[in-house]
């Protein structure tokens, strides 16, 4: 699948079959009726993804100089640490780094962007204005290095509406009364959007004997108490801060409305780790004037 | 209905007129974009009480444990506890100047998540930096693991959020001698130096948590959580963990909010249960 209009036959046919499916729950497929929204179809979109960390243009390695960037030259986050004892063994780890791995980042984002793409592109196939109740999961499939973007979400039809601009139906991962609220409050979805980081942290040598608790071993890890683990910290504050960029840069000036956020962290070696944080949320506009909400009566149930 | 109650919103009207604005082009507002992990009830809890989010922030830290803390020994084990201490005393303070920068007055609903390993602890702190609409400053930035729903109910009390409160500790689960533990083997008795070892453990974790408070020249510390239980790696330690949000009365006087009562006319689902055929 390389392009627009190359849906697998058998998604065609369901999708002309005239009857609807929905993966709506039914209290939420009966606050999608009371909203105007007539379901048309449940629509998704894959996309399987060989994660090939040696592959070209992956800089799998430190740079060549602490002062320098190791991202390809793709102009990513980078930070450097430098040994405090003195040249001691050629063992010794003299310099660390933390840096953003931009080709990890830009094939998960051509995954979920191709799962997405067609995911939209069924939706259109059926006319609709919007898909609501959207979700989407990544896995790896068996034991090959490829993993599986997969999104899935109900087409709908505003009754009695123009079809959005170019045809391109908005998205949400809302449904139902939570959808009806956002709508009631001014805010219109555009769109689903997420966004990764990646940081690998290459340990030097207090991060490693610190991550090993060899805190006062030979003088090495400077203080017997505890101290902070500042490379690591920073790489944590880093993996954040740079998903939080990257779905700005995707916002404008729009509102990021209900952010899930999940983190994972590998350890590859003495103090080395893959840091990751994924970011998502529905875009929305506010399409009417600010109105504030009359404060709510508290309330006590007697049941 | 009165005057003065709103109608009620026709949403299957806003919601065409809103597919018909986006359809026109819908403009994108000026300004700088906001991310929040609120969900849009509580943003409109928000909102009733004139504030709105702003931004999602974060705080990290990562401090080492030395080797040796966790093996056998007596009393309370200090470097852990302050390990720990010095991991959330860090990440609250970055939390709070992340959301200083991003133009919030405070951050609520902070994701609060503690890991202890041999080697190190970790505390990460996720939240949502948040401001009153008319961009006035009520007073210090705060930082809170409150709810939105609590935030607004809180200053609706008169109360204002002052910072995160925590305390920790850690102990050694003490031994008895080898005669004691050989006499009391057939009996059902109190062991008086596990009780007093466990309960001078969770004081110790409260009071350090209340001296943050005090610190913070609170008056109390609201939506207390406890956590307790022997480490996964060391299952001789037992740790305690105590945290909750710092709180300081704003108005002169504690506002009492008066619920109204109600009583709801939906029946509570009563599933069929055979045994009642029989009269049980």
């Amino acid at each position: 699948m390389t392009g627009p209009g190359d849906l697998p036959e058998a998604a065609a046919r369901r999708l002309e079959s005239g009857s609807f499916s929905s993966g709506l729950t039914v209290p939420d497929f009966g606050a999608c009726l009371q909203m105007g929204l007539r379901p048309v179809g449940l629509v998704q979109g894959f996309c399987a993804m060989q994660w090939s960390w040696y592959g070209a243009g992956s800089p799998y390695m430190r740079g060549m100089s602490p002062y320098g960037t190791s991202d390809g030259g793709q102009g990513g986050y980078s930070q450097s640490w430098r040994c405090p004892h003195g040249l001691v063994s050629a063992e010794h780890r003299a310099w660390g780094q933390n840096y953003e791995q931009t080709w990890v980042e830009s094939a998960w984002l051509q995954g979920y962007g191709s799962a997405y793409g067609r995911l939209i592109e069924e939706a259109k196939e059926v006319g609709a204005h919007g898909i609501i109740g959207v979700t989407d999961t990544s896995h790896n499939l068996a034991d090959m290095n490829v993993t599986e973007f997969h999104m899935l979400g109900t087409a709908v039809v505003v009754e009695d509406a123009p079809a959005p601009p170019g045809g391109d139906p908005w998205s949400t991962y809302l449904a139902g009364q939570r959808l009806a609220k956002l709508i009631e409050a001014g805010f219109m979805p555009i769109s689903v959007i997420a966004g990764i980081a990646s940081v690998r942290v290459w340990a030097y040598c207090m991060t490693e004997y610190l991550m090993e608790g060899r805190v006062g071993t030979y003088g090495w890890g400077g203080a017997t108490s505890t101290q902070e683990i500042e490379q690591v910290s920073e790489g944590h504050l880093a993996a954040r801060a740079l998903a939080r960029e990257h779905v700005r840069r995707q916002l404008g000036s729009d509102t990021l409305h209900g952010v899930s956020i999940t983190t994972a962290e590998r350890e590859v070696g003495s103090g080395d780790q893959v840091l990751e944080c994924t970011l998502r949320g529905t875009r929305v506009r506010r399409f009417k004037g600010f109105d504030p909400m009359p404060t709510p009566r508290p309330t006590v149930r007697l049941s | 209905m009165s005057a003065d109650t709103p109608l009620p919103i026709d949403v299957r009207t806003e919601m065409r007129s809103a597919a018909a604005w986006l359809a026109d082009g819908g403009s994108a507002p000026s300004g700088r974009a906001v991310t929040s992990d609120l969900t849009i009830d509580e943003a409109l809890l928000l909102h009733s009480i004139g504030w709105e989010p702003v931004e999602l922030v974060f705080g990290v830290s990562v401090t080492s444990v030395p080797v040796g803390v966790w093996t056998w020994g007596r009393g309370e084990i200090s470097t852990a506890s302050d390990a720990h201490n010095l991991a959330v005393h860090t990440a609250a303070e970055r939390l709070g100047r992340e959301c200083a920068k991003a133009g919030g007055h405070g951050v609520v609903g902070v994701q609060v998540s503690v890991e202890v390993t041999p080697h190190h602890v970790d505390v990460h702190l996720v939240g949502t930096a948040v401001r009153p609409v008319d961009g006035k400053k009520p007073g210090q930035t705060f930082v809170s693991d409150l709810s939105a729903r609590d935030f607004v109910l809180l200053s609706n009390a008169g109360w204002s959020p002052l910072g995160l409160s925590f305390g920790a500790s850690f102990i050694y689960a003490p031994r008895r001698d080898a005669a004691t533990a050989i006499r009391q083997s057939s009996q059902n008795i109190e062991l008086t130096n596990l009780t007093e070892a466990l309960y001078s453990a969770r004081e110790s974790a409260m009071e350090r948590m209340q001296a943050s408070g005090l610190a913070m020249a609170a008056q109390g510390v609201v939506g207390v959580r406890i956590t307790e239980g022997p480490m996964r790696f060391a299952r001789h330690v037992i740790g305690f963990t105590a945290w909750g949000t710092a709180v300081r009365l704003v108005a002169d006087n504690h506002v009492y909010l008066k619920p109204d009562m109600v009583l709801p006319l939906d029946d509570a689902v009563v599933q069929f249960e055979a045994q009642s055929l029989r009269g049980r």
